[in-house]
Order: C-alpha cells, then sequence, then structure tokens
C-alpha cells in the first residue's frame, strides 16, 4: 500500500440548510428562489445589547 | 380545384369537402341549426373563396378556417359563425397547452436538474432520476389536464395568473394533504400493509420498524407528510415489553448460574407466568410495582434468601442494560430507515415528523432519550439525518423548568439540535395551544407536521378536538404583495381586493372538498382502509370518505407579508410599529374571514402561514414582469415566507421573536418562526437554550433554530467548515495522504466504495436490522 496516495480529490464539503421546515443535504437541491433566500439569510444576535439597539431602531 | 391543405406542422394533406362542411354543422347544430345541406352548401363557397384568394398556393389550416369565419358572418349566419370561433379558439387554447406540455417534457427530459428549476420545485425529490422524472411528467400533465377540464375557469385563471396558488394542484382530484397517525390505535390486534399482515408488535424493535412502515404506507394515499403526535408514548409500551421479555430471559440465566441443582427445573418462564397472574403486573423498568418481592417471595420457596437477591439483582442489572441497548438500536433503525427508505414510486423520501417530550412514564423517557442520542450520533458516516423532522415539546411542569421530571431531556433536546437543527420546538403553553391541552391525554396535546401544518380545533366535531387521525386536506395560498401593489397604498382598496381574494379560495378550497369527498374508502387502503383517519373504521370500502374527511382542515395561506407592507406603506414589520400594526390587522382579517366560513358551513377553515417552498419564487416572477422591479417588493427571487421579518434583515433575534409572536395566534392552520445562530452553538448551549425559552415566553407556538451543518465526507468531521477542514485540514476537492488519514484513525479500506470515514467500528458491530414478522395473508 502506498502512503503517500491522496484521498478525497474531487470529493466536495456537504452543506446542509433547512428549508420551509425541511433540511436538504446539499444547496443544489434547492430551487432558484430558495438558493436566492438562503445567500440574502442574515444572523440573529442574541447578545442583549444588540438587543436594546434593536429596540431604538 | 382544391387537391391539397398544409397541416400546422407543414406535412401536407388531401383536401376534404365534408371536413369543412362537418364543423360548419357542428357549429350551426351547437346554435340550434339542424339543416347539413346548408351547412354543405356554405363549404362549397369556402372552397370557391379559397381558390380566389389562394391562387396557385396551397392553403393553410388557418387560411381555411379564416375563410369558413368571413363566408359564415358574410352569408348572415351570425350565431354559427360566434360558435364556430369559440370553438376554434378552444381548440388553440388546447392546442397550446398540449405544446406547452410537450415543451416541458422536452425540458424535463433533456436537462439535468441544474438547468432546469422545475425538477428542483421540491428539494427532497431528486428530479434527476428516472422515478423522480416520471413523477414529474405526471404531475405535470395532470396539472394542464386539471386546468383545462376540471377546474372552475375563474379558479383556473387566478392560480395561472398567480393571484393564487392552488398547493398540489397535482393531486387535485386524488388525495387529501397529510395525517397525525395514532401509531398505539394502529398497531393493536396488528395491520395489513396491502402487501402483507403485520402482527401486533412485541418489542421495541418492531414497535419502531412499523412505525417506519406506517408512516410508509400511509405516505402512498396522500401528498403531504405524515407525522406521529406522540412518538413517545407510542413507544413506551415497545419499551414494556422488551423490558419484561429481558428481564425473564436474565432470570433464567440466572438461575442457570446461581440456583442450586435440583432448582434447574425451576422454569423462568413458568414463574413469571404465574407472578405475572397472582400480581396482575410485570417486571418493569422501575421497579417498585411489587412484582420484584412477588417474586422475590416465589424463587424463596426453593432458594435461600442470599440466592434469590443475587437472581434477582442479576435480572434487574442486565434486563436494565439490555432495554437501554434495545431501544437505541431501535431507535437508530428508525432514524437510519426514515432517511433511506423511499415511497410514492421509489422517487421521495417519506416526509415523516415525530412529536414527543412529555411522557413522563420510564419507558417513554428512555425512548425520547435513545431517539435523542441515536439522532445526535448521526447516520452510519455520522452525516446529519434529513428525517424525520423531530419536534419536541416544551411544556410546563413536564419539562421546562429544573425538577420538571423531564427537564433532563429538554436539556438534551436543546443539545441535539444545536448539533443536528433538529429537534424543533413546540410550545403547549402557548395560550392557542394550552387551550385544548387536557393532562393525561397526550391527544390533545397540539402536535405539528414538521413543515408547520397545526390541525387541533374542530368546529365539525368539537367533542374531538384532537390531533389524532386528522390532518389537512388542502390549502391555497394568496399572492398578498400583489394587491398591496395594486392597491397603489390605498388601504381601504387593498382590503376590499383581499375580501374578493379570500372569497374565491374559500370557493376552491369548497370545490375541492366536493372532489375529495366523493372518493371511497377504497381509494385510501391504508389511509382509509385501515382506519388511520378519524372515524374511517366506520365505513365500508365502497362508502365515500366526505363526511370523515370533515374533521379535516381546509386551509388558506398567505406569503410575503413583509413585501405587502414594503408597497403599502414602505416599511416592513421588522423596522417599523406602524407596519407591524397593519400586518397583524391584515393577517387578523383573514383569520377571522376563515372563522367566519367555518361558521357558515360547518367545516374546519384555518389560516396558514404558508411553507413555501416551491410557490417563493413564482409569484415574484411573474409581478416583476407585470409590475417592474420596485424596492424592497419585487426586487429580489423570492417573497418573504409568510409573516417572516426578511431573511436579508438585521435584527436581534429576541427582537425577531417579539415581532413574529403575535402572528402565531393568529395562524391556527400552522405556523413556524425560525433564528438563524452565527457560528457553532454546540460551543455556546446556554444561549442556544435562551432563545428556545424567549420563544417559549413571547408565545410562539413552534419554532426553530438554524445553523451552518457542514460535513467533510473524507474524515467525517461535522460542525463548520470553511475554507479548510478543522479536521483534516483539506480544502474542497482537495485529497488528504492516506498517511495522514490513518494517522488521525480514520480510514479503513482501500478501494473506491469505502473511501473515507467510516464511523465506529464498535458501534457499526452492534447495528442490527429490524426483524418483522410478516405473515402472508
Ligand atoms: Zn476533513
Amino acid at each position: 500500500m502506498q502512503q503517500d496516495q491522496l484521498i478525497g480529490e474531487g470529493v466536495g464539503f456537504e452543506r446542509i440548510r433547512r428549508i420551509t421546515g425541511y433540511l436538504v443535504g446539499t444547496l443544489d437541491r434547492f430551487n432558484n428562489a430558495k438558493r436566492a433566500e438562503e445567500h440574502d439569510r442574515v444572523k440573529h444576535d442574541v447578545s442583549c445589547c444588540s438587543l436594546e439597539e434593536e429596540h431604538t431602531a | 380545384m382544391i387537391e391539397q391543405i398544409v397541416k400546422r406542422d407543414g406535412r401536407r394533406a388531401p383536401f376534404e369537402i365534408e371536413k369543412i362542411a362537418n364543423a360548419i354543422f357542428g357549429a350551426a347544430q351547437a346554435s340550434g341549426g339542424q339543416d347539413y345541406e346548408m351547412a354543405r352548401g356554405l363549404a362549397d363557397q369556402v372552397e370557391k373563396l379559397l381558390e380566389k384568394t389562394a391562387g396557385d398556393q396551397i392553403p393553410t389550416v388557418e387560411q381555411i378556417q379564416d375563410t369558413v369565419e368571413k363566408v359564415l358572418i358574410e352569408s348572415g349566419h351570425a350565431r354559427t359563425a360566434k360558435k364556430y370561433i369559440l370553438y376554434r379558439n378552444e381548440r388553440t387554447r388546447v392546442r397550446e397547452m398540449n405544446t406547452r406540455l410537450m415543451k416541458v417534457y422536452e425540458d424535463l427530459t433533456f436537462q439535468s436538474s441544474l438547468e432546469n428549476d422545475v425538477k428542483r420545485e421540491n428539494a427532497n425529490i431528486d428530479g434527476d432520476t428516472a422515478m423522480g422524472t416520471m413523477l414529474k411528467y405526471g404531475s405535470e400533465g395532470a396539472k394542464q389536464f386539471y386546468e383545462m377540464f376540471i377546474l372552475d375557469p375563474e379558479h383556473a385563471r387566478a392560480h395561472r395568473e398567480g393571484d393564487i396558488h392552488i398547493h398540489d394542484l397535482d393531486f387535485l382530484t386524488l388525495t387529501t394533504t397529510c395525517c397525525q397517525i395514532d401509531l398505539l390505535k394502529l398497531f393493536s390486534g396488528g395491520f395489513s400493509t396491502g402487501h402483507g399482515f403485520l402482527r401486533e408488535p412485541n418489542d421495541i424493535r418492531s414497535y419502531a420498524a412499523l412505525a417506519c412502515i406506517a408512516i410508509q404506507s400511509n405516505q402512498n394515499d396522500q401528498h403531504g407528510g405524515q407525522s406521529v403526535p406522540n412518538f413517545d408514548y407510542s413507544m413506551a409500551p415497545g419499551v414494556r415489553k422488551t423490558f419484561r421479555k429481558l428481564f425473564r430471559d436474565n432470570l433464567a440465566k440466572a438461575l442457570e448460574v446461581f440456583g442450586a441443582d435440583d432448582n434447574n427445573e425451576v422454569d423462568a418462564k413458568t414463574l413469571t407466568e404465574r407472578i405475572e397472574r397472582e400480581t396482575g403486573k410485570w417486571a418493569c423498568l422501575a421497579g417498585g410495582n411489587g412484582y420484584d418481592e412477588a417474586m422475590a417471595a416465589a424463587l424463596g420457596e426453593t432458594l435461600d434468601e442470599q440466592t434469590v437477591q443475587k437472581c434477582l439483582r442479576f435480572a434487574r442489572k442486565y434486563a436494565d442494560k439490555e432495554t437501554r441497548k434495545a431501544t437505541y438500536q431501535a431507535m437508530e433503525a428508525l432514524v437510519h430507515n426514515l432517511n433511506t427508505m423511499h415511497s410514492r414510486a421509489g422517487a421521495q423520501i417519506p416526509f415523516s415528523s415525530l412529536n414527543y417530550g412529555t411522557d413522563t412514564s420510564p419507558e417513554g423517557r428512555l425512548a425520547i432519550e435513545q431517539l435523542l442520542l441515536a439522532t445526535e450520533a448521526g447516520l452510519g458516516n455520522g452525516e446529519t439525518p434529513i428525517f424525520p423532522i423531530h419536534i419536541f415539546k416544551v411544556k410546563e411542569g413536564v419539562n421546562y423548568n429544573e425538577g420538571d421530571p423531564n427537564y433532563d431531556l429538554f436539556k438534551l433536546a436543546c443539545r441535539v439540535s444545536a448539533k443536528r437543527m433538529f429537534p424543533n420546538f413546540s410550545f403547549l403553553d402557548a395560550p392557542f395551544n394550552k387551550q385544548y391541552y387536557k393532562p393525561g391525554h397526550p391527544e390533545t396535546e397540539c402536535a405539528y407536521m414538521g413543515c408547520r401544518t397545526r390541525v387541533i380545533g374542530n368546529r365539525y366535531d368539537p367533542t374531538r378536538e384532537i390531533v389524532s387521525g386528522r390532518g389537512n386536506l388542502s390549502f391555497t395560498s394568496i399572492n398578498l404583495p400583489r394587491i398591496a401593489i395594486r392597491s397603489h397604498g390605498d388601504i381601504d382598496w387593498f382590503f376590499e381586493d383581499l375580501d374578493r381574494k379570500i372569497d374565491l379560495v374559500i370557493d376552491q378550497l369548497l370545490a375541492r372538498f366536493r372532489i375529495q369527498s366523493a372518493k371511497k374508502v377504497r381509494n385510501y387502503p391504508f389511509l382509509m382502509g385501515e382506519g388511520v383517519w378519524i372515524d374511517s373504521d366506520k365505513l365500508g370500502p365502497d362508502d365515500t370518505v366526505g363526511e370523515v374527511l370533515k374533521h379535516g382542515t381546509l386551509t388558506m395561506g398567505f406569503i410575503g407579508l413583509a413585501e405587502t407592507l414594503k408597497a403599502l406603506i414602505g416599511k416592513h414589520h421588522g423596522e417599523s410599529d406602524e407596519a407591524q400594526n397593519l400586518g397583524l390587522e391584515i393577517v387578523s382579517h383573514m383569520r377571522e374571514r376563515m372563522d367566519q366560513a367555518g361558521e357558515k358551513y360547518g367545516l374546519n377553515f384555518s389560516l396558514i402561514a404558508t411553507p413555501a417552498e416551491g410557490l417563493s419564487g413564482r409569484f415574484v416572477k411573474i409581478d416583476r414582469q407585470r409590475f417592474g422591479v420596485i424596492e424592497g417588493v419585487t426586487d429580489r427571487d423570492y417573497y418573504t415566507n409568510s409573516f417572516h421579518v426578511p431573511v436579508y434583515y438585521p435584527i436581534g433575534a429576541f427582537e425577531k421573536i417579539a415581532r413574529e409572536a403575535p402572528y402565531h395566534e393568529m395562524t391556527n392552520g400552522g405556523h413556524i418562526s425560525y433564528i438563524e445562530l452565527d457560528g457553532d452553538p454546540t460551543q455556546n448551549l446556554e444561549a442556544f437554550e435562551a432563545v428556545v425559552r424567549a420563544m417559549k415566553e413571547a408565545g410562539i407556538g413552534y419554532g426553530a433554530i438554524n445553523h451552518p451543518i457542514d460535513r467533510d465526507p473524507v474524515c467525517g468531521y461535522t460542525g463548520i467548515i470553511g475554507e479548510t477542514c478543522p479536521r483534516c485540514g483539506r480544502r474542497e476537492g482537495e485529497g488528504v495522504p492516506l498517511s495522514k488519514l490513518q494517522k488521525l484513525g480514520l480510514y479503513k479500506h482501500l478501494n473506491s466504495t469505502t473511501l473515507g470515514y467510516h464511523g465506529d467500528p464498535a458501534e457499526e458491530a452492534d447495528r442490527q436490522p429490524n426483524t418483522l414478522q410478516i405473515v402472508k395473508d
């Protein structure tokens, strides 16, 4: 057995996301609109300070 | 003399004067005429006129038809001409639809799902497989058939033009959406799948396996998902049976080892039967029910006290250990099965949802715990399971606070969700859920279909406000942003037009319900034939299902509240209190209209926050074509899901929860709120739990937390992967030296099918298939 052999060439990472309640294994099974929606998502801050800032908005 | 014509496809055909005469006679008959000779005479005139106008050219079908119209009108046959034109237009429409359908088929056939959005309409159907494509042929063909021949033309037009969206239109004449399955009722006495009879299950493994089969069988009778509303209560008897059996088996082993020679004939089985008969109890996980003491006394008839205690300790210790293990394996197999089993001609995994969290019995608790642990461990190679959708039912006094009997399971649910995105959380203390809750009656605990559908209230039969055996019949969504765009900021006009659309939707839901009602029990061999749907067990195979279907819901949905508010007053409800107030007014109005329709028809009309996978892009595409790009309204490729604050809008988690919570109460047909967390939440479980608790306190009915889950199939790492994998260091598509993987202990075999990470070998050896007792009848 060769020790310098490379494993996993051409193999991508899996990225699991949720759409309308269901998990989906990879983004390429999303339809175009859901892909756009996933792309636009921003994270929601859970710290208290940001909460106060939001209230002033 | 005309001898030939040019057909629409360019081929030539012989000219036949009789065909023209027949067409004219047909049109004349439709307006009351009876005279074929006159039709023949008119056809001769058509030929003469054609000879003049066409010259040396061979006339086309279109030219001939134009000439027929001209001759009819000029010879004073106005009514016949009108019928002829109508008939001609109808034929044109059918032909165009056929052409369009054939174009759809062509694209389905020759384009991959990467190029073809129709193939990706539903992310859980693999549009590139043979069965997936066959499913799409059927679906697209059915939709056009219904549009042409079944739907009320007004409903068809509204759907086609994007005023409303009739969901699952391809199933219009076939079935209903979804069902909440009462597994215990189904298991009692066994059931038939249509391919064989399954006995009542006798241990946790067969309980779990039969649960999968029930979900799969029911899925084949409906177009939506399948939900188990009380999975913990449903599995508990399986755990109980397993423990009883293992206690007996281990007692036999103990007697074999510790018993005296002349005690060997003491059969553990006989003893067990005797004690069960005398006490009316089984050996159980928790002990303390008098069984062990009675058994001790019986064993004491032939054995000394010390040996008796030794045997009982042995039996309990190993029964306990083996029951836990059997339950874990059963739950692991269930998760595995629900991710691999197919339904609907092999193209789709069943959309399964499991609700649990409130059974405080030791057996129910064990089932919950082991299901969560199996989910946390992931599939064979550590992959995140896509199904089932887990819904953990949060309830004060049961699992919400420290000291509650299932508080430990709530904590575990948070931990697993932080890793696997499931469970989601439902909140039984939300006032609109609590009103149905009766302690000791799991069927009154509100449950959710994973996607968000909610069915519990029952206007048709208020004595049956329960979850089991019920589901949604169909739903249709309103394109809210379009009404707002067309209103040009006139709020009164907006509400007037909204009412017109609501009228249309009610009408359409009722029309569909009439079709559904005419179906017979034999059309749903499992759902109705096995008595899964409420009261269907009282019907015979040729009875119609209309009456029992009335327990289901007829549901109106909506999309794009945020874009609607933008169009109306320039701000959405995430950024302005004024918009929030208007948003609440709009949604509560829709709910009131559903309540009124329910009152009027005695049916369960409800309002759902539409789960809009297929719809999110469709409406906005049409609206952009019609109204152009409007900032904040049609400028993205999707309309925002139901009442959600737009995903692109920066807002704190707690503020988002507060903004969306009031809509949960109004959307009695289903709702969900999402929070997107940054980073790896397993590293910050307090924050994760704080979000869940905030949802509960805000009065949210059903919520979930999204976070990225990435996985490297080569080394098995699950978590967040940026550019490079934190475990093996490779970039996407790069290879890793074999020696490195071996050093990490992650590599077993050297061939393409076993490439990469293969889980824990010790755990793999423990895996057992679900064996089933199938008796052919
Ligand atoms: Zn890696």
